[in-house]
């Protein structure tokens, strides 16, 4: 019996894995760089198996194996991915009990970081590093994010990052603003005093939700580190970031109280100000498209039109524009992003191969021809974007002055991913900015 | 007599009150799952399941049919439709085309259009728009309106995750795969823990006291402990990630309560029979045989159901030990996860994956539940 329940599993594992076996994009057609798949032919990997673990799950599953389908195809080799929703904890036990996969994909590089320095990650090779300089806008900025310090303390070049979100955005619907005769604001003085006029009609303007289960309060910290971008300059935030600038540093203070501004103003938020740290983040954003409209505009990063009622058209039905920066301030156009980072937890050839793979156009192509990818990849090309939304959050990447990490996620852990959320979630609750401040900047003291 | 009959009956109505009130706490959670199952992801987020069981006065923002379905007739472009079309039909009170002016128009009424032309919504959602020009856009008109719509449910969740090849494929080999974790994982730790409590109950040997306190012990010793170094173990004794793995250690996790359970029920059955069968020169082996075994059978049924239930819906256990990062392997709960997506939005799977795992445990549950009872009891009533 048991022998016949393994076999039947085996028998269906062989359907699921034949009814991946086909390419979204035919070789050869379109304008996709077809000579970096053609030059992948030559890298023969026939049996060999390699193992990707990553967070992403469901349409983004998909989307991420019609990418590692091309590698399959021009190599042989068997490529697995397999998400979790988990994967924080999952790849440290995985990785601490000796089961690791070949790949990791982290969503924030802090965990990476952790990892390289227990020595859990193989250094990619130089030229690496020197192809990211070379050929991904900021190019240095995204090797700085991918070096950690190693088990011995030498800094070593361990994260490659592959596909990046844009979070300052600010998400709307333009016929409301049409209906109310609202203008998008080009300036954040524009938009406060957009959100006061809102107010004056009688409506409210936004729509805020921390809810996030255990990850509570991590909205909030996006919040605050692009007002930080939007009223120091960006040393200020690398300083910050590391902690050379302290948390309760009046500056960060200030950052926090312009969230502030806001949130906790029972007039700007929809459900009021308690409503915010209630709400959940998935939910916030239906407040837009209810009837009549709850709120007029939602901050939220590239990701969130997954959680717009079913049927939304992108830049027709709903639309987003940058968050704006102070006129006064003259930091030109700062922009907070975040993006995941491969990383080599179980080295193999293979895995060093796929990691080649990961830097050629096509590996990029074949995903933003589809849904939900953005990449500072000079080389490919952009007029492939799956549709135009997505080339004009590209264009705002590109048009930046400034491109900034999400700060949380450089962190360490304890605090970034810890009390800067309970902080945040504190503050929104009625305490007091200062207070909040002085706390993670003790909690952050207590993990040096 | 009267008298004492009478407060007696009221006390049967307390405690007849009290059971139903306190069933139906229990059930409301369950009972909301399942209309929420039977509920859109829309309208789950924007209505609760208590308002979803009547009608229930809505405003809902429809577009009409886009500029592109426009007819000529005579002098006029006419776009007509109806705003109910595709979900189940209502009837309009009143409407308006901006988000500012929701309730402007009563139904029947005319509308100016900013852009040029009229629009007309009659009170079944049936609409006319006329205009002496072309309508021009990709996307049709909004209408804002207000009615009254009738229960509306849908099978689509079940469908998609029991007829769509996409989850059904993966849902199917779960499901196979969970049975396989599952029966082995119930029935290594009743059979060695049947031998333990045996010997723990009626076998006479030094240390026998410690080693039933050393088991009480193990109980409170939280198992996310142990998962590193048990998986360390494994993969050093070549087991690695698989079947085998997960089985041992849900063996190993349950032991403790089943060894404690199995004991305390053989040691309160009595002592006459076993001595009996010693004087009548049965060997230990067929005193567990043929008299404990079958008069411990609600205490293993019982225990049996735990295990099963626990090992059913385990999601941590063999996310550690059993699904390894080549796919191969997988269980119902971690299929459900998957579903989810990435963020965990999806909640009308969510709802709908829960009753279609839970189908198996009630199953296993009402086939044995007669024994769960007598089982837990015994041991601790005498």
């Amino acid at each position: 019996m048991k022998l016949n329940l393994l076999a039947s599993v085996a028998g269906l594992a062989l359907i699921a894995g034949a009814a991946n076996a086909e390419l979204r994009f035919a070789p050869g057609e379109g304008a996709f760089n077809w000579d970096s798949y053609e030059a992948l032919k030559s890298v023969d990997l026939s049996g060999e198996q390699i193992t990707v673990f990553g967070p992403w799950l469901g349409p983004d599953q998909e989307l991420v194996d019609s990418v590692l389908e091309y590698f399959r195809e021009a190599t042989g080799a068997d490529v697995r991915y397999t998400g979790s929703d988990s994967f924080e904890q999952q790849i440290v036990v995985d990785v601490e009990g000796g089961s690791a996969p070949n790949i990791a994909i982290y969503p924030q590089p802090g965990l990476a970081a952790d990892m390289a320095g227990r020595g859990q990650l193989t250094p990619l090779p130089q030229e690496t590093a020197d192809w990211t300089r070379e050929n991904y806008a900021a190019g240095q900025s995204w090797v700085d994010l991918g070096t950690y310090a190693g088990p011995g303390g030498e800094d070593e070049y361990y994260g490659f990052f592959y596909k990046v979100d844009v979070k300052s955005l600010v998400w709307y619907i333009p016929e409301n603003f049409e209906d109310a005769g609202y203008e998008v604001p080009e300036t954040m003085e524009d938009l406060k005093a957009l959100t006061e006029q809102i107010v004056a009609d009688g409506e409210t303007p936004w729509c805020i939700g921390l809810g996030s289960g255990g990850a509570t309060g991590w909205p909030a910290t996006d919040w605050v580190e692009d007002m930080m971008l939007r009223t120091q300059d960006p040393a200020t935030y690398d300083m910050w970031v590391t902690n050379d600038l302290p948390f309760n540093d009046e500056k960060v203070v200030a950052a926090i109280e312009e969230f502030g501004w806001f949130a906790r103003n029972d007039d700007h938020v929809a459900g009021g100000a308690g409503a915010v740290a209630s709400t959940d983040f998935r939910d916030s954003p239906k407040g837009l498209f209810s009837s009549p409209p709850q709120c007029y505009m939602h901050r939220q990063a590239s990701f969130i039109p997954t959680f717009f009622p079913e049927g939304t058209v992108i830049g027709e039905d709903a639309d987003f524009f940058y968050f704006p920066a102070y006129a006064e301030k003259d930091l030109g156009k700062p922009v907070l992003g975040a993006g995941t980072v491969f990383a080599i937890t179980n080295d193999s050839p293979g895995a060093q191969e796929l990691m080649k793979f990961l830097q050629s156009p096509i590996a990029h192509e074949v995903w933003m021809a589809q849904s939900g990818f953005l990449t500072p990849h000079k080389g490919v090309n952009t007029d492939l974007f799956g549709d135009p939304t997505l080339k004009k959050m590209n264009d705002i990447l590109l048009n930046a002055d400034t491109f900034r990490f999400d700060g949380s996620d450089l962190m360490p852990g304890g605090v970034g991913a810890g009390t800067f959320w309970t902080g945040m979630v504190d503050y929104a609750g009625g305490a007091d900015a200062q207070t909040v401040a002085d706390e993670i900047q003790n909690s952050w003291d207590a993990l040096k | 007599m009267d008298n004492i009959a009478g407060t007696k009956s009221g006390l049967t109505w307390a405690v007849h009150l009290s059971v139903a009130f306190l069933v139906i706490l229990w059930l409301f959670p369950t009972v909301g799952l399942f209309v929420s199952s039977f509920r859109t992801a829309d309208q789950i987020a924007t209505s609760g399941w208590w308002k979803s069981m009547f009608p229930a006065e809505q405003n809902l923002v429809i577009r009409a049919a886009a500029p592109d379905t426009q007819v000529q007739q005579g002098d006029l472009y006419v776009i007509e439709g109806d705003l109910f079309e595709g979900r189940s039909a209502g009837t309009v009170s009143v409407w308006g085309i901006s988000s500012r002016a929701i309730a402007d128009y009563k139904a029947g009424d005319t509308a100016e259009l900013n852009k040029g032309g009229t629009i007309t919504v009659n009170p079944d959602g049936t609409y006319r728009m006329e205009n002496t020009e072309e309508f021009t856009g990709s996307r049709g008109q909004r209408v804002f309106i207000t009615a009254t719509t009738p229960p509306e449910f849908t099978t689509a969740n079940y469908e998609s995750m029991l007829l769509d090849p996409r989850n059904s494929e993966g849902m199917t080999k779960a499901f196979f795969s969970t049975l396989t974790v599952t029966i082995p994982s119930t029935v290594i730790p009743i059979v060695i823990a049947a031998f333990a409590a045996y010997a723990l109950a009626w076998m006479e040997f030094p240390g026998r006291a410690l080693l039933i306190a050393a088991v009480v012990g193990l109980l409170v010793v939280p198992l996310q402990l142990a998962l590193i170094p048990l998986l360390k173990f494994h993969n050093v004794i070549g087991i690695g990630k698989g079947y085998v793995g997960v089985w041992l250690a849900h063996t190993g996790f349950g032991l403790p309560l089943a060894i404690y359970l199995l004991r305390n029920y053989m040691v309160g059955l009595p002592r006459d029979i076993i001595e009996n069968a010693k004087v009548d020169g049965a060997t230990d082996f067929q005193i567990f045989v043929k008299i404990i075994l079958p008069l411990s059978f609600p205490a293993l049924a019982s225990f049996a159901i735990f295990q099963f239930l626990w090992t059913w819906n385990d999601l941590l256990v063999a996310m550690v030990f059993l699904v390894d990062s080549t796919g191969e392997t997988t269980v119902m709960t971690k299929q459900i996860v998957e579903l989810l997506g990435t963020r965990g939005g999806n909640w009308e799977i969510l709802a709908t994956a829960a009753f279609i795992s839970m189908a198996v445990p009630i199953a296993v549950f009402f086939a044995m539940q007669r024994y769960l009872v007598r089982g837990l009891l015994a041991g601790s009533v005498k």
